[in-house]
Order: C-alpha cells, then sequence, then structure tokens
C-alpha cells in the first residue's frame, strides 16, 4: 500500500507539473498578459515598467527558470487584480467551492442509491419509469437555466429562500441542489443499471432460493457489488467539479467560490492567480484520486493497486 | 409566579419588543447589489469600478461634483486658486477629521498625492494623475499642486484623486481596513459576499440619513433583477434595458460611455473621406437606439467627446441616416463592394458584439464588402493600441472619469494615442496647444475647433452615448449621477 501510495504520489508531482507547466506556456503565449492586466489608459511607459517589476521582460526560458523556482518555494506571487498573495485569494474562496461540492453531491449520492434500487426492483414499472424521466430531464436542462429557474419559484414567488449570496445555511440550499440535479440523474441510472445486472446473477437467485429475504440480499451482498463502481463516478463526479464545473452555479447564485475567482482571474489576465489557482487544484486532485483508491480498496480487498 | 406576575411580565416584553421595533423603524438600511467586488479598499491604487462604488462613500477628494457634474468643493474650502502656470493652491476645510479621529489637513494632502504619483506604488490611476509632480503645505489648511507642464485638467483630476489618512497607510491594512473623511464608515467586509458601510455620525456634511448600506457582489444581471424582485436588494447596477419593464421602479442617466468606431484614416478604403462619410450616413442609429437598448441611450452628436465633459461641442450635429447617400459617396469615390474589416470584441461594454454586428450590417447594405472579427479581448487590445497596422473600424465604447474633453482626444484624436488611426499632424498640434491653455475660454473654443475638424473628416463613426441604468426598490428614493457614482448620502428612503 505505501508503495503504490508514494508511486501515486511521484505520478501526481509530474502531472501537476505538468499542468502548470502548460499554464505558463499558455497565458505568456496568447495574447499580451501586461496589456490584460493594465487598465486601457496606460501609458506604453507604465507597460514597460510593469512588465520588469513583474519579470515578464524576461526571456520565456528566464520567465519559466524563476516559475519553477517559485512553485518550489509555494510562493505564487500576488494576484495583479487584488494586489495580495494569490494563494491567500485561492485559500479564501477554495473552501465556499469544498462546500457547495460536497452538499451537492451528498445530496445526490443519498438520494440516488435507494431510488436507482426502488427503480430496479420493478425495471419498467412506474417507480423505474418515472426516475428514468426525471433523471434524462435533469441531464438535459443546462445549469444555467435551472438555478434562475430555481430562484424564480423558490426565492422570488415563494419567498421561501434568498436569492444569491452566502453566510448561512439557507443560502447554500439553492445552489447545492441545482449542483445535485445532473450528479443524481447520473448517479441513479447508474445504480439502476448496476443493481439490474447484480439482481440478474446467480448468487442472488442462489441467495433467494436458500430463503434470504430481498432487502438482506440488497444490504448484504448487492449493494456492496455496486459500492465500488460508485465510489469512482462519485470521485469523478467531484474532480469534475473542483476543476470547473460549478462556475455556472457560482455564477448565477453569486457563490464566492473557486470557480467564479478562476473566471474573473482569466478575464483580468491575472497570471498569478491563475497559476496559483490551477496548481492547487491539480494538486487536490491528484491527493483525491489516491484517496478514492484507497477508499476502493478498503472496501474491496480484491482490487489491485497498480 | 402567580399567572397575574406571568401575565404583567408578557404584557412588559411586549411592549419592550414594540418599543424596540419601534426605534429601529428609525434606523434605514438599505442593500446594493453590485456587479463586481472590489479587489482592494485602497482608493489610490487601482482603476476599478468595484472599488470605486464603495470607497465614493468612505473616501472624499478635495473637490467633489453635483449629480449634473458640475465641479464644487469637496474636502477642499473652495475651488483652488491658480498661482502660475504650474502651480495651483487648495484652502482646506477646517475641522474635518478621518474616521480613525486623525484631522485632514495639508499634510494628508501631501501625503495622498505623494503616495499615489509615487511610481514604487505602480498605481492604475497614474493615467489621470501622470502631470502632477507634486504637493506642498504652505500651512496647516494650505496646499499647493505643482504639475510638470501646464494643466488646465488639474481641477478635475483632484477630483478623482481620494485623500487618505498618512498614519493609517503607512502602517495600517489600508487594502482592507478603509479609513476616509466620507459620509460612511466600513464596519465589515465579508470577502466574496458583502460590504456593509455605515453612517459617520461625526460626517463634516451633517450625517447621512440612511444608517446602514450593504453591498452585494452579484455578477449574474438575472441574479441582480431577481434579487431585486425579491425584496432582497433596494438598487441594483447595470440593469439590462429589457429589465426595465420587469423592476419595480428604476432609474436610467446619461453615463460616461460613448460608443464608437474608430476608423483607419490611412487605410487603403477608409483613407477616403468619402468612404468614411458614408459609414457615418449608412447606419440607423434610431433603430438601434430602440430595438438594442430600448431607448435607454442617445445617439452621439457627432464625436465620441461626452455631453457632460468640459469641451463637448454642442453646435454640432448627429450624422443623419441617409443610405442613398451613403451609396453615392462610395460611387463616387469608386469603392463599391470594396473590402473592409471591422474589429470588435464581445462581452466587455453593454451591447458590444450587437451594435458591432449591426453596423457592419448597415455598412453592407450600402454595398461595402464587411468582414467582422470579434477578437478574444487581449488580441482586441493589441488591435487597438498595438503597434500593428491599425484595422479599417475598431469598436470601443470609451469611458470618460474626468470629464473633460482632453481624455478623449489624447486617446482617440491625437495621431500619437493609444487608440488613434490618424496621421493628422495639424489635430494633433491643436489638441497639444489645447492641452496646455489654462484660459478657460479660449480652451472650450480650441476643443469645439479640434470636435468640427475630426467631423468633417469623419475620423470616427460615433454611435450611442450610453446611460447607467438602476434598478430600485419602491421605498428608494433617488437620482443617479452623471458621473456613475453611486453615492449613499444621496439616496434615501421613504418608508
Amino acid at each position: 500500500m505505501l508503495d503504490f501510495i508514494l508511486r501515486r504520489l511521484l505520478q501526481g508531482v509530474l502531472v501537476v507539473f505538468g499542468v502548470t507547466t502548460a499554464v505558463f506556456l499558455a497565458t505568456r503565449t496568447f495574447g499580451d498578459p501586461v496589456a490584460l492586466m493594465l487598465p486601457l489608459s496606460a501609458t506604453a511607459e507604465q507597460r514597460a515598467a510593469f512588465a520588469a517589476q513583474l519579470g515578464l521582460d524576461q526571456p520565456l526560458p528566464t520567465q519559466f527558470a524563476r516559475f519553477c523556482w517559485d512553485i518550489l518555494t509555494l510562493n505564487f506571487g500576488d494576484s495583479t487584480w487584488q494586489r495580495r498573495a494569490a494563494v491567500d485569494v485561492v485559500f479564501e474562496r477554495l473552501p465556499f467551492s469544498l462546500m457547495l461540492i460536497s452538499a451537492g453531491l451528498g445530496v445526490a449520492i443519498i438520494l440516488s442509491v435507494p431510488l436507482g434500487a426502488i427503480a430496479a426492483l420493478r425495471p419498467g414499472g412506474v417507480v423505474d419509469r418515472l426516475t428514468t424521466s426525471v433523471g434524462l430531464l435533469g441531464l438535459a436542462m443546462p445549469q444555467f437555466w435551472v438555478g434562475l429557474m430555481a430562484i424564480m419559484v423558490f426565492a422570488v414567488w415563494l419567498k421561501w429562500l434568498p436569492t444569491s449570496g452566502a453566510g448561512s445555511v439557507w443560502h447554500l440550499v439553492l445552489p447545492a441542489a441545482t449542483m445535485a440535479l445532473a450528479p443524481l440523474a447520473r448517479f441513479t441510472m447508474m445504480v439502476r443499471a448496476n443493481m439490474i445486472e447484480e439482481l440478474n446473477k446467480p448468487y442472488v437467485k442462489t441467495a433467494r432460493a436458500k430463503g434470504l429475504s430481498l432487502p438482506r440480499i440488497l444490504r448484504i451482498h448487492t449493494l456492496r457489488n455496486i459500492l465500488v463502481p460508485f465510489i469512482s463516478i462519485a470521485g469523478w463526479e467531484f474532480i469534475t467539479a473542483l476543476s470547473g464545473y460549478t462556475v455556472v452555479i457560482e455564477t448565477v447564485f453569486a457563490w464566492p467560490g473557486l470557480g467564479n475567482t478562476a473566471v474573473q482571474a482569466i478575464k483580468r489576465g491575472d497570471l498569478f492567480l491563475m497559476q496559483a489557482i490551477v496548481f492547487i487544484i491539480a494538486g487536490l486532485i491528484v491527493v483525491i484520486s489516491i484517496l478514492l483508491d484507497i477508499i476502493a480498496k478498503s472496501v474491496d480487498p480484491r482490487i489491485e493497486l497498480n | 409566579m402567580t399567572f397575574t406576575t406571568f401575565a404583567r411580565s408578557i404584557g412588559l416584553a411586549a411592549f419592550l419588543s414594540t418599543t424596540a421595533l419601534g426605534s429601529s423603524a428609525w434606523a434605514q438600511s438599505i442593500a446594493i447589489a453590485i456587479g463586481s467586488e472590489p479587489s482592494t479598499l485602497d482608493p489610490q491604487l487601482r482603476d476599478d469600478g468595484g472599488e470605486r462604488m464603495v470607497n465614493d462613500n468612505i473616501y472624499e477628494a478635495l473637490l467633489a461634483r453635483t449629480p449634473e457634474g458640475e465641479l464644487v468643493p469637496g474636502l477642499a474650502a473652495a475651488l483652488p486658486e491658480q498661482l502660475d502656470a504650474l502651480t495651483w493652491q487648495f484652502k482646506l476645510r477646517d475641522g474635518v477629521t478621518f474616521h480613525n479621529g486623525a484631522p485632514f489637513n495639508a499634510a494628508a494632502v501631501v501625503a495622498s498625492v505623494a503616495r499615489v504619483i509615487d511610481p514604487a506604488n505602480n498605481s492604475e490611476q497614474m493615467a489621470y494623475f501622470g502631470t502632477i509632480a507634486g504637493a506642498e503645505a504652505v500651512d496647516d489648511l494650505t496646499v499647493n499642486i505643482t504639475t510638470t507642464g501646464p494643466d488646465p485638467i488639474l481641477p478635475s483630476r483632484m477630483y478623482w484623486m481620494k485623500m487618505i489618512e498618512p498614519g493609517h497607510a503607512a502602517t495600517g491594512d489600508i487594502a482592507s481596513e478603509a479609513v476616509g473623511t466620507g459620509p460612511y464608515k466600513l464596519q465589515s467586509w465579508s470577502r466574496g459576499t458583502d460590504l456593509v458601510l455605515v453612517a459617520n455620525a461625526d460626517y463634516w456634511g451633517g450625517a447621512p440619513e440612511i444608517d446602514e448600506a450593504t453591498y452585494r457582489f452579484v455578477a449574474e444581471p438575472g441574479t441582480r433583477l431577481s434579487g431585486l424582485m425579491a425584496g432582497e436588494f433596494d438598487v441594483v447596477t447595470a440593469l439590462m434595458p429589457e429589465f426595465t419593464s420587469a423592476v419595480p421602479k428604476f432609474a436610467a442617466v446619461a453615463g460616461l460611455e460613448t460608443s464608437v468606431f474608430v476608423v483607419g484614416t490611412d487605410n487603403e478604403v477608409t483613407g477616403n473621406p468619402l468612404v468614411r462619410e458614408a459609414l457615418n450616413l449608412a447606419i440607423d442609429r434610431q433603430a438601434m437606439v430602440d430595438s438594442l437598448f430600448m431607448g435607454y441611450a442617445q445617439i452621439a452628436k457627432g464625436s465620441h467627446i461626452n455631453p457632460a465633459a468640459f469641451g463637448f461641442n454642442t453646435a454640432l450635429d448627429s450624422y443623419p441616416y441617409d443610405p442613398d447617400r451613403a451609396r453615392a459617396l462610395l460611387a463616387e469615390a469608386g469603392m463599391e463592394g470594396a473590402p473592409i474589416t471591422v474589429v470588435g470584441e464581445s462581452g466587455r461594454w453593454l451591447k458590444d458584439r450587437e451594435q458591432i454586428e449591426a453596423v457592419a450590417a448597415y455598412w453592407a447594405e450600402i454595398g461595402l464588402n464587411v468582414t467582422t472579427d470579434i477578437q478574444e479581448f487581449s488580441v482586441y487590445l493589441d488591435s487597438l493600441m498595438g503597434s500593428g497596422p491599425r484595422p479599417d473600424a475598431i469598436f470601443i465604447a470609451n469611458s470618460n472619469e474626468l470629464l473633460d474633453a482632453d481624455r478623449e482626444m489624447s486617446f482617440i484624436y491625437h495621431m500619437d494615442g493609444a487608440a488613434a488611426s490618424n496621421s493628422d499632424a495639424e489635430m494633433a498640434a491643436m489638441i497639444d496647444a489645447a492641452r496646455v491653455e489654462t484660459d478657460v475660454e479660449k480652451r472650450q473654443a480650441m476643443y469645439g475647433e479640434i470636435q468640427q475638424h475630426a467631423h468633417d473628416l469623419n475620423y470616427t463613426v460615433p454611435l450611442f452615448n450610453l446611460q447607467d441604468i438602476y434598478g430600485m426598490s419602491t421605498r428608494m428614493e433617488w437620482q443617479p449621477r452623471s458621473d456613475a457614482k453611486l453615492i449613499i448620502a444621496e439616496m434615501t428612503v421613504s418608508e
């Protein structure tokens, strides 16, 4: 296990380095970062001074060497937009994103298992058809629209919840529900499909022949068998959400997460903040994927970690 | 406790709570939704709309403007006196203190000027203060501000420069703890979520009517609208024109931005003055005002200079819509079917892409072979201000915060201007001369002449003076300003 973790960590370091290098090259190749960072009215002298101050007037290899050294020393520089350490901005917004993703995926996970299981017990039945239809609808509707509709109904008409912002658990309800919709549909369909497959396997028939009740079979055998693929798909959802999937929701609900901040950093050409965001997100994704492997192994010891 | 005692207690509690509610009704608080959060509360570093919307209430400048745009004394006791071509003297208001109790005096002005022009601070606002050489205290309430050359715009510049408390700027956290002289004090700032200001009871101009204002940062216009309709917000900024019919109340005011195409006057096709005239005559601006802006924009009067700015030539007329004449001009120039490229961007300014595409269609209609090139913003900036060949026509929504024509003339008309697309040395000399002319009437006349010259030669295709639209709750009473400042002390609530 330790050998596996060390190997994955090494791979992770390479991945993070590769991603940040790509970001470094992209931000310096497309367009002029200094022009983006300064206002339209800045003079040529101000642009030159700013470029020199940030080291952007140096040759690309020199900039890259400095960039690598800075990363090794965890110095991402100051956000040119916020005029403070880029890493502070990231760690200030990251908890909001994690809170939103955890709440959204948590709801999706909790609801999808019983829904998928019930649908699988009677394929083609009323519950199954209803779950599948609603699930398809959940997947098809754009988050932007769902979010605005949720605001319109629950905040503007019914006045049950706040329209936007953060600050209380009530502020989290609508964005988390919007966030949950598509993963809920995907999880439910996955649970349903895997459950149907499992229920048709000989061990279920044997167990039933031996007199075990269906709920007991589900609890002891079937659910455990579908848990590993479930963990991996849930982990994948988490990683996808973390890497920017929540931007739309954060924008619609004015949720102060990292996705929103990343978009602002891109719009304002804030190189240092963009680099810090990418580096920290890439690092988190590596750690999460290792954790997922470890969890999967502990749930099903038959899995080989290599 | 007997039943009677219990009942009395309930009665007393009810009375006290009613009294408390009654007294809290006197405390007026409002919520304002703005599109972007301040990046910092340091009032001297950034050129940032979110920062200004908050700091305009915390900090003050030596001069202020009336809602109509007239320069009036702010922290200065009177308008400045020009001692010589390079020196302006300001007498300061007596008895003003910063929120931390420190006095506002000449030393604070000297420190504020020195800090904002210090190259080490790399202030984005240097674009407004580049001509200032320094400041010197004459006595505790008198300051001389010197310029590097004759600078008739200095009073406008000092309307833009916020005064900081030197002690706090040196040792405090000015980026997140604002200390100004203004009618509102910072109470709290939850980054990403909201920022709360409270009334400054000791304000030299008298305590403002609204006791507390909460800013919420909501980038999505639809969400701002929803918040207004749900009763969460009292004011929302940048309301889309199509939403005006949906909100409880709104106010629109002529803003600082003018949309315009800068024409490449040295280019093969657009170098021909007849073609440029045709470009101006081909556009049905009124139709665009009605359809794109629902009427909330004015057709620009023949130039991109803001009508509220000093130097605006009121004698100019808007270019008429005359497509037949435009076609005839193209024929006369032998340019029928000639290719032109229209450059622009999308998402930076209100309805930018829509304006670009509509105009490109009008130009195609009179017989030009139009290619529209919507560029990524940094590429666009290079097209607008880079050293490469100038585009045939490039769109920009030009803003003028100082409300002086020099800003727009230097930027777009002057041949060395960052966004200029002409080689008109004569016009450049006229702009240079006007910039250092300190006689107000002469300078006004010079700007009038420059505008007429550029208008006659169709150097630009001005489109619209854009309006700022604010959505409001029914209880809000407020007339927005022409300089786009969101001054809470000018707001009242009717309940």
